[in-house]
Order: C-alpha cells, then structure tokens, then sequence
C-alpha cells in the first residue's frame, strides 16, 4: 500500500474543517500537490501544507493509506465521503470523522469527538478509545442515518448513537455498532441497526425502535415502560449471521411505534 | 379641559410569546413618558414603564476606555464595533429574539458578509422543539382555532400563569369561544409537572411527573394508546391507573391541545422530549384532533426563526464560514462554541447572556471583544467593549413580530426614544455599511 504521512505542525486556536484528507482526494497525487488541496480554519480558506507537513506519495484510491500524527483532536471531517483506501490517526480527532463513508477503513488510536460515522454508508471505523455524542447517526431532519457498514468503539459512545440507522434486507446492509458502553437514547428509532454493547447503558436504550436487534451485556439504568419481556435466550443470533453466546432478556420493543414488534432488545440476565 | 394625555389603543404587547395585541398604552403629552398602561398583565406593564428614563436606560453611545464606559459619537462606537467585527476571526452574532423581524433579517445580512456564527435564543430555550419538528414533523394550528374549538388542554412543563399570564384568558382556558361557549366550563385542564405550579391549581387533573422523566411517561402513554398492557405498575411516578385515565380522558376530546413549555425542551432529553410529544400527538389524530403549540417565551424568538428560515434555510445556529449557511445545534450553537472557546469576538443584539449563560461560557465570552445593542444595563451590557443604545421594538419603533403560533401582528410605535437613541435595524445598517466599507466592498 502507499503510504502518505501527514503530521500537524500548528497549535490550534480553532477548529480546523479538513473534508480534503481522504484517500480518494489524494489518490495519484504527490505530497505537492497534496499540500495543495484545501481546509478550512475559521473563516478563512487555507491549505493541507499550511497546517501539515506531507511525505510520501499515493498510487489508487484502494490502494492508499494515509497515517496522520500529532494532535488532531480539534480537526474535523477527516475522511468525509471517503470510498475507500485506509486513514490511520495516532491521536484523538476532531468532529464528523468519517462521516457519509462508503468504503474503506479509518481507524483512530484516541479519542473520537461528536458525530463519529455519521451517515455511515459502508467501510469500517474503529476508535480505540471513548466516541462523542451521535456516533452513527443521522444528521439533523434526516430520517435515514447509517445504512450500512461497521463502526467499533472500544470505549463509551455519547448521547444518541446510530439515530435513524436503517438496513436493507433486500440489498443486504447491516449497520453495526459494538462499543464499551453507551449514554442515553442509544439507538433511538432505529429501523434495522444491530448494536451490541460489551458494558452498561444508560436511559432509554432503543427508544422508538421500529426493528433491529440491540445486546447489552452489561445493565440498562433504566428501561423504557414501553419494552415487554418475552423470555429468556441463551445466544443472540444477529442478523448479519453473527451469534453472540451468553444468557440474555429478550425484550420486544418499542411498543410506541407497534403493537407486534419485532424490534428487540437483549439484556444481560 | 386640556387633554394632558395621548392614548395609543391596540398595541401588541412586546413582552412574551403571547404577543396580545390589545393593549391601551397613555403618554404623557409634555414629558413623552408612558403614564398608564391598560389590559397588560404585570410583566407586559413592567415593560412599557421600563422604557420611561431611568438611572438604567442607555442614551449615548458608549466604549470601554480604560476600563470605564465612556460617552461617544455615534461614529466613533460603529466605527470601533466595525473594527471588533472585521478584525475577529470567528465572530458569533447572538440574541435577536427581543427585537422585530426587520432588524433580524439585518443580523442575518451582517452574518453573512462577515461569515459569522449567527444564533439566536432558540438554541437555549425552544431549540429542541426545532430539533424534534426537524425529525417528525408537528400538527400545529392558531390560537384562534383553539380559543373557538379547544375542549381538551394539557399543559405540559409549562406554567402560564407566571410565564405566559394572559394566555389562559386570551386564548387556552376562561375565553369564550364558538364552540365553547362557557368558557372555563367547556374545557378539560391538565398539567404535567413535577410541581404543584399556580397553573396545575386551576387545572382539572393535575399529573405529577418526576424531574427528568417526562419522555418515560409519554412513551408509556403512547405504547397504552397502541393498545399495549405494559409489565410495569407505574411510570416515571405516576400510576398506571392515573396514565390509563389520562388516556381516555385524551382520545374521548373533540379537539385537544397540548402547549408545551421548557419543562419538556430544557430538562434531561431535551427534544427527544418534543420528538415524542409530537408523536403522541400526531397519533392522537387516528382517535380525534389534536395539535401542539410550543409556548414560547420571547416575544418575537418564533421571528426569529422564521426570518432566520427564510434567509438561510436554518431557524438557528447557523455558521457562514465556508460562505454558505451550515447548520448544526451543538457544533455551531453559542453555548457549546462559548464553552468550547471558539469565538473570538461577539455582537449581542436584544438578550443577556451574561445572566442566562453558564457560567463557563459566559467567562469565554466576556474575554474577547464584546458589541451589545442594548436599551438598558444589563449583566452582558456592562462587560461590553461598545455599548450602542437602542429604541425598544414595540414600545419606540415599530416593527413586526411572530406569536408563539407564527401569526405575525404588527408592533407599533408608542413614543419616542430618549437620547439619541437609534431602532435595532438603523444600528445594524449603519453597522453593514461600515464592516462593508472596511472589508473594502
Ligand atoms: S401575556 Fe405576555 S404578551 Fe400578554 S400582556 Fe402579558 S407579557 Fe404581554
């Protein structure tokens, strides 16, 4: 794979918007002409060379892997509309990494800030440590957030994660989230995503879930009255033919959207 | 006998969102101040003669030199807040709520030439609502309609009484209408809140929901609704008897209503509070109709969103970095930028944020530059690097204004201004031309 290296050599006093650093945009590109491409920082229009220093030199967009150094926790949009190729963070990121992906893979080693994946279309995203709020998750008045792809936190994911995530049974997409544990309203009206979470869950997990299937193999702080109990299960066959093992609470839900629901929630018994 | 007074009748009252347009307001002849005010409650009152002169009016413009506030030139304070503005690099336009709707669609040409952030009181009081009608929709109607046809209310987190005090008289509970001929006798009051409030003491049933929890009640209500048995025996406090009442008391109405206050919007799940709210809502209809109507505080902050709409496609917290509009509460939302720290220069035009802000923001804010258009001291004013002083909308200039249920009424002019004081829209154009001027357009 080519290999490009950008490391950050400003502090910064505000966010910087960099939608440019993708594999797609830097494909058959040289660190010149990389340097080129444009950010945004505050109101002003600058360049990837007035913020990073670039090495290295990319071939196709599957083929290139962009290794990003330094602090980047206040840069955003890295790897925005990204279709394939491999962005690598050794640090925390900034807002909406990742956000409308379609291929590929980012993996962040830290931090990931607010609206991690959103809009995940396909590809895989992977944050080592803690994710902001709405990972996932449908922007602002859009009724179909994630459709497709994998995001995993191995930390906890923020308020309203996968919002509005919806499959397709037809067309075989599964949007899947495994984090460490969640905040509250994870996975509200969900049409169709899996989610399984390793910990604990706080408030109104799978709040107006029309279909789908969430695991918590931890504790829900409080369920939602609107959830009934079905039974006892001793594994957990997800729709993407993986089977998680253990015993678990079915619940059906969420009985505000349907009186028979196939939509379900499994806790840790 | 020599009339010592000038009457001004019908004026629409520029204090709270229930905008009443029936106001008497006398004006003493020789001295230009209110004397009397006629059909205003005690806040809409308080308003009028807060505009008569007094040791908190601003009438000349100031700038802070040395630390202290001192009197200037018009000329010389647009020009010192036009150097603030061009100069900052992420400048954050806020407030707006309080003035007319000409002076805001100026914010928004101001915002846009510098590429500002431009917010108005939305984002921390009924942005939620926003938020939740973004994501599923809302039945709404006008105040008339539920003033002729309402016999089902619910108030829920809201407290008219105190916060909206002529709303029940005017519109929700006592008037008489069309098809409610008696009145008070002819509707159903219910309120839902954590506290016995002065409105849940005239209500017909009264739910006392625990803080926070509001948005397990209504799910249990709608899942009940859907025709489920829930496992559980209570709900977020209430019993579920008392829910299961509620629900028949709801789908048996003609037409019910349910006015929602910062009960809902500004405690724990905030809009998903809303988003279920207007769906418990927009299923009532399969059994009867029903409608929601935020209450909304600002006399004019539903302007705001509609001129701000209208411009930009966004009813709040909108940024013009890039030079086109984005909108996302959160990432581009006073307070979260405040906390975050990322503006470096503000222009606050008809709010306070230094007394309604936490406290952490309002430390970022008051540490850059500040511009305040302002008629009276307050707690941001005094912080401020340029104070310019304002007639007030409504009571010394005219303008336009939306009620709570976005029916625009006309604001009219009672008196003069003292001083030299200018109308928010004269102070925003002067403003536009000169950060033009110095931007080199
Ligand atoms: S209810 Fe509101 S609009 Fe009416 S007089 Fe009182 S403050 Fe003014």
């Amino acid at each position: 794979m080519a290999e490009i290296n950008l490391k950050i050599k400003k502090k910064l006093d505000f966010p910087l918007e960099a939608d440019s650093i993708t594999p797609d945009n830097f494909a058959g590109k040289t660190a010149a002409a990389i340097k080129r491409l444009p950010l945004y920082y505050a109101t002003k229009q600058v360049t990837i060379g007035d913020f990073f220093d670039v090495s290295g030199k990319s071939t196709d967009v599957a083929d290139t892997k962009i290794i990003i150094d330094g602090d980047v926790s206040n840069v955003k949009r890295i790897g925005e509309n990204m279709t394939g190729g491999e962005i690598v963070i050794n640090s925390g990121v900034g807002m909406h990494v990742g956000n409308h992906m379609s291929g590929g893979k980012i993996t962040v080693n830290g931090n990931a800030d607010d609206w991690a994946g959103a809009m995940l279309e396909g590809g895989e995203l992977e944050i080592t440590g803690d994710a902001g709020h709405y990972v996932g998750s449908a922007y602002r008045g859009y009724w179909q957030g994630m459709k497709n792809g994998t995001i995993k936190v191995k930390g906890n994911v923020g308020v309203e994660s996968m919002l509005w995530a919806k499959s397709s049974k037809p067309s075989n997409k599964w949007p899947t989230l495994y984090c460490g544990s969640a905040d509250s309203f994870l996975g509200i009206h969900n049409h169709g995503g899996t989610i399984v979470v390793e910990g604990d869950v706080d408030r109104c997990v799978g709040a107006d879930q029309a279909w789908g299937s969430i695991v918590i193999k931890g504790k829900v702080s409080r369920l939602l009255p609107s959830y009934k109990k079905v039974g006892e299960v001793k594994e957990v066959q997800l729709p993407n033919g993986e089977v998680i093992k253990g015993k678990f609470i079915e619940y059906s839900g969420d009985h505000t959207i349907k009186k028979e629901t196939n939509g379900r929630l499994y806790v840790a018994a | 006998m020599v009339e010592k007074v000038r009457t001004v009748e019908d004026v629409c009252c520029p204090f709270c969102g229930t905008l009443c347009d029936d106001l008497e307001i006398d004006v003493d002849l020789k001295t230009d101040q209110v004397v009397e005010v006629r059909n205003g409650c005690q806040i809409g009152t308080k308003k009028y003669f807060s505009s008569n002169p007094s040791d908190h009016r601003y009438t000349k413009p100031l700038i802070r030199k040395n630390g202290e506030h001192v009197e200037v030139s018009w000329d010389e304070a647009i020009d010192k807040a036009a150097d603030i503005l061009v100069n900052a690099q992420r400048p954050l336009l806020y407030g707006f709520s309080s003035t007319e709707c000409e002076a805001q669609s100026k914010g928004v040409e101001l915002a846009e030439i510098l590429n500002a952030i431009l917010d108005n009181t939305a984002s921390v009081c009924h942005g939620p609502s926003l938020l939740a009608i973004q994501d599923v929709g809302a039945s709404l109607a006008t105040l008339g309609e539920i003033k002729n046809r309402a016999d089902t209310i619910i108030f829920w987190g809201s407290n008219p009484v105190h916060a909206h005090p002529r709303h029940l008289s005017r519109y929700s509970d006592f008037i008489r209408g069309y098809f409610r001929t008696d009145g008070r006798n002819d509707r159903y009051i219910v309120v839902v809140d954590p506290r016995y409030t002065h409105t849940a003491q005239i209500a017909d049933k009264y739910i006392k929901v625990n803080p926070s929890e509001d948005y397990e009640l209504i799910q249990a209500i709608r899942a009940m609704l859907r025709g489920s048995d829930l496992d559980v025996k209570e709900v977020s406090g209430v019993p579920i008897e008392s829910i299961k009442e509620l629900v028949d008391i709801l789908k048996s109405s003609n037409f019910g209503v349910v006015f929602f206050g910062m009960g809902l919007t500004q405690t724990l799940a905030h809009h998903r509070n809303v988003d279920t709210a207007i769906r418990l809502v927009t299923e009532l209809n399969d059994y009867t109709k029903f409608i929601l109507i935020p209450m909304r505080g600002h006399y004019n902050v539903t302007g705001a969103n509609v001129v701000f709409t209208w411009n930009t496609g966004y009813a709040y917290s909108i940024d013009f970095s890039r030079g086109y509009p984005r909108y996302n509460p959160g990432e581009f939302s006073s307070v979260e930028l405040l906390m975050r720290d990322e503006v470096d220069a503000a222009l606050i035009v008809a709010s306070d944020p230094g007394s309604n802000f936490p406290a952490a923001a309002v430390k970022n804010l008051f540490k850059h530059p500040l511009i305040a258009i302002e008629p009276h001291k307050t707690p941001t004013s005094v912080f401020a690097d340029v104070v310019l002083p304002v007639a007030i909308a409504g009571i010394e200039c005219e303008g336009t204004a939306y009620r709570m249920d976005t029916v625009p009424l006309r604001l009219r002019k009672v008196k003069d201004a003292p001083g030299e004081c200018l109308s928010d829209k004269e102070i925003l154009e002067r403003l536009i031309e000169k950060v033009r001027e110095k931007m080199g357009e």
